[in-house]
């Protein structure tokens, strides 16, 4: 298993080096050349010229290849980014910190491409366990109060939550009782194929506990508290990463469970429990947007509503499904954009308060202007991917008008809100013009990886490629839907 | 036998509603700790093979020893107040308590009509999570909340063990919630070197909210 070996060696063998290597050059050299190759091998597995075997742990199908794109994707950008965002000058405490930083980030990537590439549900849990313990000293980055509140939040949310996926996996297990699955592994592929022998009672009750429970990772309402405060607290890459990738690792778990359950008359009850999911997250977006007054969160509650639409969309079923898939993709790129760009307002004004920030257009250009474009890509402006796929996810609504006018109306209001904070930061006059802050701002990697980024997500969605979209019907496909 | 046990196990669950001395939770931990060794011996006693053993004997150590002691450690060196402060009068805590343990007693027992459960284990389990969940809630010290995670897990591990004879390998990763229990005792005791929360209680984590 070649593929296998090229995708989790590399880091493993990394987290060792990197301890034991103090110099942070050489510990960023080796994480990026971890992250070129991982890259490099998801591009080829996604692209078919290597295809990895499969048996009852690992599985490499449509939806993994996808999601492993997209992790592939953000973690790349994410590591050439931190070694320009750990020399910034910054207090003291973080020293500590950064001599984690690198460890963390492979132990991060391994976790995560393993929780992926699982196709024992076993395997999973304990991958994502692994990736919530070890994005918590993540958080814990600038080691002051609030950094403590929020790691602790996390950690304890994430793991009520994780008990509970565990809960719904024992019930999985239940449901198998007296079958020919009795006593026999969590193995996805073998559930799918018996489908229809599982005890549906328990199934449902199976699905309840996963989405609940995962929910505290995904960042769907009611269990998106300890998220928001994560995001944003951490360092704008750890952020980014865990919006961008993160999400998405713990929403495959969900899938799972839910693929295991589209043959049989569950799958009704799954898509209803997914759509109020998804309709509560809209809700909470669109009330804490005009409440909050923290860019950083503002960011974060638009990833609560984004993995809402996601949901909503896979929920409804469709062209829908499509939708969602496609924008899995999209958000995940948009918010390393945002969280990156954020990131460098922070630093400049200090604070992560919006009414601190002013006239970032002027004082910050590169940022400035990449912020805004993110904005816009992020609220679905044409010509951004966003756009695109919140189009199929509204299209697969049709055929429920009610709950397609519900969802326009509160992604109108939540457009509104959201503007009126970015707008604010980017164009408000400073009250006192003498006491500015001297910021003079030149091009750099962040600004690079930003911009490379957008290109990317106006290439995907205006020509969008048909290896992609292939990828997607495939995925839509094994869901039992043809479009 | 392993009803006598599951029973056992919920009164300590009741005891732990009324009680309001941390003293008093680890010792529960600890009889916790033991009844669960206790039931999920019965799966060996069964087949007679050493794989089996581990589970029991490693829940025995880490559930019945380690934890509570070093939940013990914590309350002397952190100088923490013996009392709970719980956020409910323990009247109306005990009522709630004894409501949805009702609840869950018959709708396991309905449940046990049509599917192959065994309704006492199940509810029982069922129980342990759900005071589990109202400990984290309606108590404000930090140090409550990681024992109120603990019975939770405990809940966990007794309903993994009531699933089947043969044990799947996944109820034994279920051991692997401990690591989270570590992790958070942990992070109390570093907490405390670091002195960055004055109190640990959950009144002090009030700064980030909208």
């Amino acid at each position: 298993m070649p593929e296998l070996f090229l995708l989790t060696a590399l880091p493993l063998l990394n987290i060792g080096l990197v301890y034991f290597l103090k110099n942070r050059k050489i510990q960023y050299s080796l994480t990026l050349l971890a992250a070129t190759v991982h890259l490099l091998c998801s591009l080829l597995i996604f692209s078919g010229f290597l295809n990895p075997s499969e048996n009852d742990f690992i599985r490499f199908d449509s939806l993994t290849k996808l999601f492993l794109m997209v992790l592939s994707n953000v973690y790349f950008w994410v590591t050439l980014v931190s070694y320009s965002y750990l020399s910034r000058p910054n207090i003291v405490k973080e020293e500590k910190s950064k001599k984690l930083y690198f460890m963390l980030l492979n132990l991060y990537l391994l976790a995560n491409t393993l929780a992926l590439i699982s196709n024992h549900l076993g395997l999973f849990w304990v991958a994502s366990e692994t990736t919530t313990l070890c994005v918590a000293p993540l958080i814990f980055y600038y080691r002051d109060e609030e950094a403590l509140e929020a790691m602790w939040k996390y950690l304890f949310l994430v793991s009520v939550g994780i008990a509970f996926a565990f809960v719904g996996f024992l019930f999985l297990t239940l449901s198998a009782n007296g079958t020919v699955l009795d006593g026999k592994q969590l193995v996805v592929t073998n559930f799918i194929l018996n489908a229809e022998v599982l005890n549906p009672i328990w199934l449902k009750a199976a699905f309840i506990f996963v989405f609940v429970g995962l929910s505290t990772k995904i960042g769907i309402a009611p269990m998106h508290p300890g998220d928001i405060d994560a995001t944003s607290n951490s360092p704008s890459p750890v952020a980014a990463l865990m919006s961008g990738s993160l999400r998405g690792t713990a929403l495959i778990g969900v899938l799972r469970v839910y693929q295991i359950m589209v043959p049989t008359e569950t799958a009704e009850f799954a898509r209803i429990i997914m759509i109020i999911g998804g309709m509560f997250s809209l809700f909470v977006a669109f009330v804490f947007m005009f409440k909050v007054t923290n860019y950083k969160r503002m960011i974060s509650y638009s990833s609560v509503e984004h993995l809402g639409l996601i949901v909503i969309g896979i929920g409804t079923g469709g062209i829908a499904f499509v939708g969602a898939m496609l924008h899995v993709v999209y958000n995940s790129i948009t918010k390393v954009v945002l969280f990156l760009n954020a990131g460098n307002i922070h630093r400049a004004y200090k604070s992560r308060e919006t009414a601190s920030v002013w006239n970032v257009l002027n004082a910050m250009p590169w940022t400035g202007w990449l912020f805004l474009t993110g904005f816009f890509a992020i609220i679905a402006m044409p010509p951004f991917g966003i756009f695109f796929s919140e189009l199929m996810i509204f299209q697969g609504l049709m055929a429920k008008p009610w709950l397609l006018a519900g969802v326009l109306f509160l992604l109108f209001f939540i457009f509104v809100g959201m503007s009126k904070t970015v707008f604010q930061m980017l164009y408000k006059a400073p009250p006192d013009i003498a006491n500015l802050p001297e910021i003079s701002e030149k091009f750099d990697i962040t600004h690079f990886a930003s911009l490379i980024l957008l290109l990317m997500l106006i290439g995907l969605g205006l020509f969008l490629p048909s290896e992609l979209y292939e990828m997607v019907t495939n995925i839509a496909l094994d869901f039992g839907i043809i479009l | 036998m392993e009803n006598v046990l599951s029973i056992l196990f919920c009164l300590t669950l009741l005891y732990l509603v009324v009680t309001s001395r941390i003293k008093t939770y680890v010792t529960i931990l600890r009889i916790q700790g033991v009844l669960l060794s206790l039931i999920m011996i019965f799966p060996f006693i069964e087949h007679l093979s050493v794989h089996l053993l581990i589970i029991p004997i490693v829940s025995l150590i880490v559930k019945a020893i380690i934890i509570p002691r070093f939940v013990n450690k914590i309350v002397i060196d952190l100088d923490v107040k013996r009392i709970v402060e719980p956020s409910i009068q323990p009247f109306n805590f005990l009522l709630l308590s004894v409501f949805s343990m009702s609840v869950l007693f018959v709708s396991a027992h309905v449940l046990s009509g049509f599917t192959t459960i065994e309704p006492i284990p199940f509810a029982s389990a069922f129980s342990a999570m759900i005071i589990g969940i109202f400990i984290i809630i309606f108590r404000k010290k930090l140090i409550i909340h990681v024992v109120g995670f603990l019975i939770l897990e405990n809940g966990i591990l007794l309903f993994g063990t009531s699933l089947s004879a043969e044990m799947p390998t996944i109820v034994e990763l279920g051991a692997l919630l401990d690591i989270f229990v570590v992790v958070f005792l942990m992070g109390i005791v570093i907490n405390r070197i670091s002195s960055t929360f004055a109190q640990p209680d959950v009144t002090a984590l009030g700064r980030l909210k909208d």
